[in-house]
């Protein structure tokens, strides 16, 4: 039952007009864990606010439930790189283990509801699976069943923060050993082995992995050790002997090992996954996942400057690492037109992904003749492959803050805002936090800083729409209706928030501003290519050695970025393309490695710099399904306006689903091509006029694949209905494959050869995993 | 003052003007679907792109305000593509039918489900009105037409098709009297048509062309008119009295009959000098076509299709003439539509026949969708008629089987931006109809309204005017992208969201999703 005292209480918190209403459902969902259709009604009725604008707002934002659930919700991410390690096929899994229907995501008990995610920002541990505030990773279908019962038997014990393997042990960190060739050279092979038998003994936890060259031949043989939430340590010159007292220093006893040969490297930041889709408790903050990078040298932090050194909200310590030296600078000693200037000399362009010169936009928005402006930080990251704007906002609040303040000065704004999604719970509350704080030491509010200037900043949060991360739909998000992008011009730089100029920038370009004003627009501008000026934080992820977060110079290569930096491809496979910019973006292949990355190069090979997520394929994933995975998440995304986005995204995606189920026919790739082309050029906004960038780029570079598809071959396998499972003779009869298979379609028959009954394989790949003698063959 | 061009014209505008409006004042049409006059630009629709011919870039014009020194071009080979897609998209998820199965099965084109309603009312005359329209002998037809209609009816999914056939016959039989008293014929305009061959196409095209002021002569080589319908074999279903009540009341409009009057060369050559036109009815065979100079295909008579011109000119060919068919119904439809080809061929217009527009088709109806296709119609399975076969329809039997019918056809057939658009570029809606489609659902629950979902093009019109009109519930996006519907919130019935706004709504949609019951 709802208690109208509750709605009415939050309606007076929140208020009674248009501008309220997505908070308002928030809080009520906070409190129902959906929006139950009486307290909706009650909002029609205590409220200015009209049936069809709360239901269409409702239905609009993907946060929102109009449904019940159940009693826990099963998370599966399927971001890109959770989806380029099979999370669909664990998906499937989960769907059978529940028994749930088409259509049905709640089990029949009541007790779980299943769901996709977009992305929960943990992709080093892809796939991950999220039960309530228990994160699990590396999951494969088989574990379906265990991953339940492992579930029940933790679900209300206290140490939950932590990321599980499906059987029930504590992912305890992970050990890499460098396999590239000057380290084999080097003995590192005598290593591994070293490494594979202390693990053995000690029965420890944690996951074995062999990277590709770092890049640091002059220091082999490396092992890096990354206990999971602990700092990440990089041993140089190890030795055999050596092995042991490393591994047990790290899992075992807290003693600092003073044997170290070398500590290389600390952690670079803590990532936190605190997706919170309900906003109840359940959703707390878990898994802390060490990035680590290797090769700082061709990093250079402006953005992610003293990472994983300074304490986010400590405003002191920013202070004293340079912070608000720029701000006071800004304000005393120059004009409007002076900081303007100097951004326009330090030629940075929005980091959003469009590339628009960010010193033109604020000289629009100055030069307005307006007494009322607004300032936007746009923090709605929904690129399902990236998560830099999030680590922005919860590391370096401050950082964010002041370049907003010295922006809003330079164009005169009375307000800002942040918007940034309600999926990232603790930037919003480090954000709300650091305002606060800053506003407590005079850097907000009345007389900044002892200048005339005043300015202030508000917290807006989204509520699941990638299309709102589209600056015109962003602003009609903060005035709580729909988010539908409108025609520009007119630019929100003119005409804006209550259609007043504002100025809208990415997280990142707001981050990159003070380091102008400290340093000066010529050390920023020294880096980086011709037209594009100084670093770009990338979230690096899929087959690659080491994903996460980097901030490299524009122009530096793509081969650079893989292999010096995310240690080439994991698991010896071979480097095929990356997909930069997510879902407006596009595939580079391997043979364009040499590409430097800035705004124009990708832009020419039909990629964009986009979101910043940079997505590593190999030569085992297939490219009509990259399309497919990228076009269904643009597909799901459409705000559903524009007849080519709404219809059109829709009929490419059919014809890409028929391909990867064998009904491709001739003529198919010509009628995708032109489909694209006609819903690049027929859309209004940004989401819908790049949407079709990923299937473009891939028919460029891969057309062969999609050829393949036709004739109903995918070379890569990865196409469910147009492979089969067979097994060979390799088999030994050991049994495991059948004894795991869902659907019993290989008989028990021990020490004679398997075989696999098609009529009843489901394709789920589990025999293949579970197979120790890779006789289990997809052709 | 702006100045701007379109298609290489110069115009002046004020500023603030839409590129739309700017080309509307230059008298150049630009399509537009989402568009509505009352209400700020949405920018939907898409179908409105025109190109700014200095980038090459599309733009929507209803939206897009005239800039100085813009140009642009509303009609070039890409804008017009642009809009075929955008059109075709629309359609590809386009749940409706324009006309119904029924009159697109039958033959002669009959308007059948306008028939079935207005026999379900009760108004008989109205309704042999509208049979009148395609049909000319229903009495006739009534009794021995095979009836593609009924194998096409969407009826036929859920049990039995309605009882097409009888009930045309019914309204044939019980209002040809009142109906040839109250015929409004246009005067005579002294043209004449000579009409060779007497049989169900050649009558047919004499009333056609009589009605319509053309002096209309029938040959007939025999005895008796007819033709065909006087063959034996149809004796058993055919009263004769029933045929010759029939062809009396064509006759009785002013048509004259020659009987025994077999048309040689020497009389065809007669006929040309003496008449407007000629129509060659004369069933099979006819030795002596090649000799008055005529075309043939191996079967009969070649005609340009659709305006059924022969190879010489002011002749025309319909029926059996042209190719053997023991459809009646076939060549009733021909007579209808020569007539049309006639009248402009005499009024010195474009010969194009019978005018037919676009037609959105959905396919069979899902097990899913037959409740929804009920909620209009008597539920009632297939009536037998009392008398038998033979006996026909009495007036209560015909009005409950006239309620069967499901109404499948557009109430907006004649007034649909899609339909007529789909028209103009040509769409073609199985462009992309490789997806599942939508279901069909009907919202009846009002008394003036029938909503639709499945034709709505979520141009957001509806939504926009009753938010503008201060409905309490009104309409409003549910869901979004490919998903996103049209409906009233908090579930209410079609009646709580439009207390008001019922007309407003339906005239602002630019298609059948929203009309008038």
């Amino acid at each position: 039952m709802v208690d109208y005292q509750v709605i009415d209480t939050i309606i007076q918190e929140k208020g009674k007009v248009k501008k309220s209403l997505i908070p308002i459902l928030q809080s009520i969902q906070d409190k129902y864990n959906y929006l139950p259709e009486e307290a909706l009604k009650r909002v029609e009725e205590a409220t200015e606010i009209s049936a069809s604008e709360i239901i269409g707002v409702a239905s609009f934002y993907s946060q929102f439930r109009l449904q019940p659930v159940g009693e826990h919700m099963v998370k599966v991410c399927v971001g890109t790189a959770c989806h380029v390690k099979g999370a669909m096929l664990v998906y499937d899994a989960l769907k059978r283990e529940l028994n749930l229907e088409e259509g049905q995501e709640t089990d029949t008990s009541g007790k779980y509801t299943l769901e996709k995610v977009s992305c929960l920002g943990c992709c080093t541990l892809a796939p991950v699976v999220q039960i309530d505030q228990i994160t699990y990773g590396h999951v494969t279908p088989n574990q379906a069943g265990q991953l339940f019962s492992d579930f029940e038997t933790q679900k209300n014990t206290k140490s939950k923060k932590q990321a599980r393997k499906t059987d029930g042990t504590t992912i305890k960190g992970e050990i890499r050993i460098g396999l590239g060739s000057c380290c084999l050279a080097s003995g590192s092979s005598e290593i591994k082995e070293a490494v594979e038998e202390v693990v053995n003994q000690n029965e420890l936890h944690v996951s074995l992995k062999h990277v590709g060259c770092v890049g640091m031949c002059h220091q082999v043989p490396l092992v890096e050790i990354v206990p999971t939430n602990e700092e990440a340590t990089l041993y140089s010159k190890v030795k055999p002997e050596d092995v042991k007292d490393i591994i047990n220093n790290h899992f075992e006893s807290s003693n600092f090992l003073a044997r170290i040969k070398n500590k290389f490297f600390n952690t670079i930041e803590s990532i936190q996954s605190d997706r919170r889709w309900d906003g109840i408790e359940r959703y707390e903050l878990h898994v802390r996942e060490k990035h680590v990078s290797s090769f700082l040298g061709k990093q250079i932090p402006i953005a992610t400057e003293h990472r994983g050194v300074i304490n986010p909200l400590d405003v002191e310590e920013y202070q004293q690492k340079g912070g608000w030296i720029a701000l006071k600078k800004v304000l005393s000693k120059y004009t409007p037109e002076k900081v303007i200037d100097e951004i326009k000399e330090s030629g940075i362009r929005g980091r959003g992904g469009g590339g628009f010169h960010s010193g033109t936009k604020w000289e629009i928005v100055a030069g307005q003749n307006e007494k009322v402006k607004y300032l936007i930080c746009n923090g709605d990251e929904g690129d399902p492959g990236a998560f830099m704007d999030r680590m922005l906002l919860e590391s370096y609040p401050y950082r964010v803050i002041e370049g907003m303040i010295i922006a809003a000065f330079a164009i005169g704004a009375t307000e800002g805002y942040f918007y940034i999604r309600a999926e990232y719970p603790l930037a919003v509350q480090r954000i709300v936090d650091a305002l606060k704080i800053s506003r407590e030491k005079g850097y907000l509010g009345q007389n900044i800083c002892g200048s005339n200037f005043n300015f202030d900043i508000k917290v807006a949060e989204g509520a699941g729409a990638f299309v709102c991360g589209e600056e015109t739909a962003l602003i009609e998000s903060i005035q709580g209706n729909r988010g539908f992008p409108r025609l520009r011009p007119p630019y929100p730089a003119v005409k804006g928030l209550w259609g007043k100029p504002t100025l809208v920038n990415n997280t990142e370009t707001f981050a990159q501003v003070s380091f102008i004003f400290r340093n000066g627009a010529k050390r920023f501008n020294a880096i980086g290519t011709e037209n594009s000026k100084g670093t770009k934080v990338f979230a690096l992820a899929g087959k690659i050695a080491r994903g996460g977060l980097i901030e490299v110079p524009m122009g530096i290569t793509i081969n650079q970025v893989v292999e010096e930096i995310g240690g080439g491809i994991a698991n010896g496979r071979k480097f095929k393309a990356v997909q930069i910019g997510g879902p407006s973006g596009g595939c580079i292949p391997a043979s364009l490695g040499d590409t430097p990355i800035d705004f124009e190069s990708l832009k020419e090979l039909g990629a964009m710099m986009g979101s910043g997520g940079l997505v590593v394929l190999d030569d085992t994933d297939c490219m009509v399904d990259i399309a497919r995975f990228f076009l269904s998440f643009t597909q799901n995304e459409s705000c559903g306006k524009c007849t080519f986005c709404r219809v059109g995204t829709r009929r490419m995606l059919d014809i890409l689903n028929n391909l990867c189920e064998g009904k491709g026919k001739k003529g198919d790739l010509e009628e995708l091509e032109k489909l694209a082309g006609w819903t690049k050029k027929g859309s209004l906004c940004g989401l819908g006029s790049t949407s079709p960038n990923p299937v473009l780029s891939s028919l460029r570079f891969f057309r062969e694949e999609y050829e393949a598809h036709i004739n109903g071959k995918c070379p890569t396998g990865k196409c469910t209905e147009l492979i089969k499972y067979s097994i060979n003779d390799k088999c030994i009869g050991c049994t495991i494959c059948a004894q795991q298979c869902p659907v019993d379609a290989i008989a028990f028959n021990p020490h004679e050869k398997h075989e696999i009954n098609l009529e009843l394989c489901i394709k789920c790949d589990t025999c293949k995993q579970v197979c120790p003698e890779d006789a289990v063959q997809v052709d | 003052m702006i100045s701007i061009k379109i298609n290489n014209k110069q115009i002046q505008v004020e500023e603030g003007t839409s590129v739309l409006k700017a080309a509307k004042s230059l008298g150049v049409e630009i399509p537009a679907m989402c568009w509505h006059e009352e209400l700020d630009h949405f920018t939907s629709c898409m179908v409105c792109m025109v190109k700014d011919t200095q980038s090459g870039d599309l733009f929507p014009s209803c939206s897009v305000l005239a800039e100085e020194g813009m140009q642009v071009a509303t009609m070039d080979e890409e804008v017009q593509e642009a809009r075929k897609t955008a059109l075709e998209l629309l359609l590809s998820e386009h749940v409706g039918d324009c006309e119904a199965p029924c009159q697109i099965a039958c033959p002669a084109h009959m308007d059948i489900p306008k028939m079935n309603r207005l026999i379900a009312e009760g108004k008989m005359q109205e309704s042999l009105e509208v049979v009148m329209q395609d049909i000319a002998l229903p009495s006739v037809l009534g009794r021995i037409c095979p009836a593609p209609c009924e194998g096409a009816c969407r009826r036929k999914s859920i049990d039995e098709p309605v009882s097409i056939c009888l009930l045309k016959r019914f309204v044939g039989d019980e209002q040809a009297g009142n109906f040839y008293k109250n015929l409004a014929l246009a005067p005579l305009n002294n043209k004449k048509v000579a009409i060779i061959g007497s049989g169900p196409a050649g009558l047919a095209a004499a009333f056609y062309l009589q009605i319509r002021g053309y002096q209309c002569s029938v040959y007939e080589k025999g005895t008796v008119a007819g033709g065909l319908l006087n063959s034996e074999k149809l004796d058993a279903k055919l009263p004769k009295e029933v045929l010759k009540k029939e062809i009396g009341n064509i006759l009785s409009i002013g048509v004259t009959l020659h009987l025994n009057s077999e048309v040689n060369t020497q009389q065809f050559e007669k006929l040309r000098k003496g008449n407007d036109a000629i129509i060659i009815a004369t069933g099979n065979g006819g030795e002596q076509l090649q000799e008055w100079g005529l075309k043939t295909t191996p079967k009969g008579i070649e005609i340009s299709k659709s305006t059924y011109e022969a190879s010489v000119p002011g002749v025309f060919a319909i029926g059996n003439a042209l190719r053997p068919s023991r459809l009646a119904v076939r060549s009733v439809g021909q007579g209808k539509e020569a007539a049309f080809a006639v009248d402009q061929y005499l009024n010195n217009k474009k010969v194009v026949g019978e005018p037919r527009l676009f037609n959105s088709k959905f396919g069979k109806l899902v097990a899913d969708e037959f409740a929804e296709y009920l909620k209009e119609s008597n539920t009632d399975k297939r009536y037998s008629p009392l008398k038998g076969v033979e006996g026909g329809f009495g007036k209560e039997e015909a009005i409950k089987e006239a309620a069967r019918c499901l109404h499948c056809n557009c109430r907006r057939l004649d007034n649909c931006k899609l339909r007529d658009l789909s028209d103009e570029y040509q769409a073609n809606q199985r462009r992309f109809s490789f997806g599942e489609r939508k279901t069909a659902r009907k919202m009846v629950n009002h008394n003036l309204v029938v909503y639709e979902p499945g034709k709505c093009i979520k141009c957001g019109i509806c939504v926009r005017l009753t938010e503008k009109h201060k409905e309490r519930f009104g309409f409003t996006f549910i869901g979004r992208g490919f998903d996103v519907e049209i409906g009233v919130p908090f579930n209410q019935e079609l009646k709580e969201g439009l207390t008001e706004t019922a007309k407003l709504v339906v005239e602002g949609c630019p298609t059948g999703a929203l009309a008038m019951k």
